[in-house]
């Protein structure tokens, strides 16, 4: 029988365990704050943000991602790093974490740092740890980079607002859609706990904004903003159970984004479903394009789903399968349409949107132009006229755009993609196409 | 007969072109711009080269700044590092367009005009470039301090990131070359940087850090360990990052 007996590990074991701890946290965004170095430390940070490199699964890697600890007195069933897992465990010092970072960082191997952790004795230790990290990371390193930290869901407020002060942006995973789920799957955890350092970080924020318009030097708390997460198909909820969520944080806490992560069933639990076509990545994927359509697109998640159909339809991207729902508004004139008019077009960005606003006051637009701006033809074309006329002559009815734009263009898993079926016509058919 | 001007493949090359084929008094019709060498002669046409001058690309430069504005200016001074044959005729011909408006300023926004919009998505591809090599660009660290990176990139995209650097890496001595340009882009601690061209002694027989290996080796384990394998897709990851930028990725050397 072998025995290991404890023993120190070195910089590299602790690396490998906190970042493969880490890495089911889906942000690793470095966007939203433009700041530049003040000539005496490292570092500088752009609003688009930057991508360092992309790991085996496609994912960007921005951030030096890692857990302070993986150490946790919370026993979540869908978490790697509960209690009652037998996993290897350690613990970054904040000295180790600012080494590291500020080496990785001026090689150009990160965009800053993104620190979480497991709570490790009490939520207000840990807090504590996260601020002194931040705080000699900002103080004694100089280091004016990115920096995303979670805020510990049951800390001291005072903590959570002085670690604000220091960080870009601020976190707390709402683990799962809603109060029930969390119930279930997570006893430990309330759903009013989660949401309190969320809440708390919205009014400081407000208050921080009418400081920067009196003081312009002030010192700006969270300026990137919150985030969230929330973990998709591990309970029962239905998609607009989910976008209703997204849309309450996004109305009411104004967050900068609300992050979905597919279900891995990393435990054996009995609570746990098992899904056997693997993660549902194209729900995650048609959840993230319906967050697009909030967000940037002026949609409301009652106009996408509905009650009585209460999930997307896995072969269509939504804003399609809005539009085919609601032929009446089609086809768009592309001359002559509002700026948000176009947006609602299949194909057309809000990027292209806004290009053919400015150009078409400066000239004339014709198809040809359309495709250099970036608008996607191949969907948008059953949906414009441009200068009154089609550019094919394609039906506007909802089978033939259907049948047509399914036809190979996206890429579907197989199995999920099913012909449209062609039936005997009768009196009394039902227009309406169903999958 | 239409008269080809050559010009240098770089801004101040393609802004003298435009001086000199202005200066002519040919009219617009008769002349063309050519950046690069000799392709593809062509008969009735006769060729004149244009040696770079900073003098004129920089009356040109100022021309463009204060009656099309910066917004074009950003244009054009992308969409000359991006390699393309017809950029300098269509940088030329976007000037025409601009400085025969009203308002100058509108020149930017005229993308149905189809050299201003080839002049538009020449500095969108070369924006795209730069800002790849924003975050693909790998520092080393040399026995005397300095943070030395290698790249071939397929836009002269030094200029456009060198600011960047300067700006976040302010204290540092870093250099950054371009071995299919021979040229590099260096940085003095607490200075500004400059553009050095045949560069390719100065960064001869470099000798790194010891200390490098630690921080290289830190760098593949964190890179490995934080993708998921049940989400494995290889082919997400090639689209993002193709295999042009790997050789110069430490992450992808050697595993």
């Amino acid at each position: 029988m072998e025995y290991r007996i404890e023993q120190r590990m070195d910089l590299s074991q602790k690396l490998g365990i906190l970042a493969d701890a880490a890495k089911y946290d889906v942000a690793c965004t470095s966007s939203g704050v433009d700041r530049n170095n003040d000539g005496k430390g490292t570092g500088n940070c752009i609003s688009p943000g930057i991508c360092h490199s992309f790991s085996a699964d496609g994912r960007c890697i921005s951030l030096l991602k890692i857990l302070f600890t993986n150490e946790c007195i919370f026993d979540c069933r869908y978490c790697i790093n509960r209690r009652s897992n037998d996993v290897p465990r350690a613990s970054f010092t904040p000295g180790e974490v600012c080494d590291l970072t500020m080496g990785f960082y001026r090689r150009n191997y990160i965009e800053g740092l993104f620190l979480s952790s497991g709570i490790m004795e009490s939520p207000n230790h840990t807090m504590e740890l996260l601020y002194q990290t931040l705080y000699r990371l900002r103080n004694e390193y100089h280091f004016q980079g990115y920096i995303h930290v979670k805020a510990i869901p049951g800390a001291d407020p005072v903590l959570i607002e002085r670690t604000g002060y220091l960080a870009d942006r601020m976190s707390v995973n709402l683990e799962l859609p809603t109060a029930e789920g969390l119930k279930a799957l997570a006893p430990q955890k309330q759903r009013q706990k989660l949401i309190a350092p969320i809440r708390q970080v919205r009014q400081i924020r407000i208050q921080n904004r009418q400081e920067l318009t009196l003081y312009r030097h002030a010192p700006k708390f969270v300026p990137a903003g919150q985030s969230t997460q929330m973990i998709i198909g591990a309970t029962g909820e239905n998609d607009w159970q989910i976008m209703k969520v997204a849309e309450h944080m996004y109305k009411k806490y104004e967050l900068k984004r609300v992050f979905y992560s597919a279900f891995l069933r990393v435990n054996e639990d009995s609570l746990l479903p098992v899904l056997p076509g693997g993660p549902p990545l194209l729900r995650e994927h048609r959840l993230y394009q319906a967050d697009w359509l909030l967000r940037y697109y002026g949609f409301e998640t009652d106009e996408l789903l509905s009650e009585e159909k209460p999930d997307f339809n896995l072969l269509l991207d939504p804003k399609c399968d809005w539009a085919l729902r609601h032929l009446d508004r089609f086809p768009v004139e592309v001359t002559q349409a509002d700026y948000h008019t176009l947006l609602r077009v299949p194909g057309i960005g809000y990027r292209s949107a806004g290009r053919i606003v400015k150009a078409r006051r400066l000239g004339t637009i014709d198809y040809g132009n359309l495709k250099k701006m970036g608008v996607v033809l191949k969907r948008a074309v059953y949906f414009i006229t441009c200068g009154g006329k089609q550019m094919y002559p394609v039906k506007l009815t909802e089978d033939y755009i259907l049948r047509n734009i399914l036809d190979g263009k996206e890429k579907l898993p197989p199995g999920v993609k099913k012909e449209p079926v062609y039936e005997q016509l009768t009196l009394f058919d039902d227009p309406r196409f169903s999958v | 007969m239409i008269r080809v001007f050559l010009c240098e493949d770089t801004l101040t090359g393609i802004l003298t072109g435009v001086y000199d084929a202005w200066d002519s008094r040919l009219g617009h019709e008769n002349v063309r711009l050519q950046s690069g060498g000799y392709e593809n002669m062509e008969l009735f046409c006769e060729y004149a080269e244009v040696p770079p001058d900073l003098e004129k690309a920089d009356r040109v430069l100022r021309t463009i700044r204060t009656r099309l504005g910066e917004e074009a200016y950003e244009m054009i001074a992308y969409a000359a590092a991006y390699p393309h044959a017809g950029k300098a005729d269509a940088i030329y011909r976007m000037i025409v367009v601009g400085l025969h408006l009203a308002d100058g300023q509108k020149v930017s926004g005229m993308l149905t005009h189809p050299d201003v919009r080839l002049v538009f998505e020449l500095r969108r591809k070369a924006w795209h470039i730069a800002h790849r090599y924003m975050g693909f660009v790998r520092f080393r660290e040399l026995k005397n301090g300095v943070l030395f990176s290698g790249i071939e990139a397929e836009a002269d995209v030094l200029a456009l990131i060198a600011p960047h650097f300067a700006d976040r890496l302010p204290l540092e001595d870093w250099a950054i070359y371009d071995r299919s340009r021979r040229k590099a882009a260096v940085h003095p601690a607490g200075k500004g940087w400059v553009i050095l061209e045949d560069a390719e002694e100065a960064f001869a027989g470099l000798q790194e850090l010891e200390e490098e290996s630690r921080f290289d080796r830190l760098w593949k384990i964190f890179h490995r360990a934080v993708g998921i394998e049940s989400r494995s897709n290889q082919q997400l990851q090639m689209s993002f990052l193709p295999k042009k930028f790997r050789p110069f990725m430490n992450e992808f050397m050697d595993c």
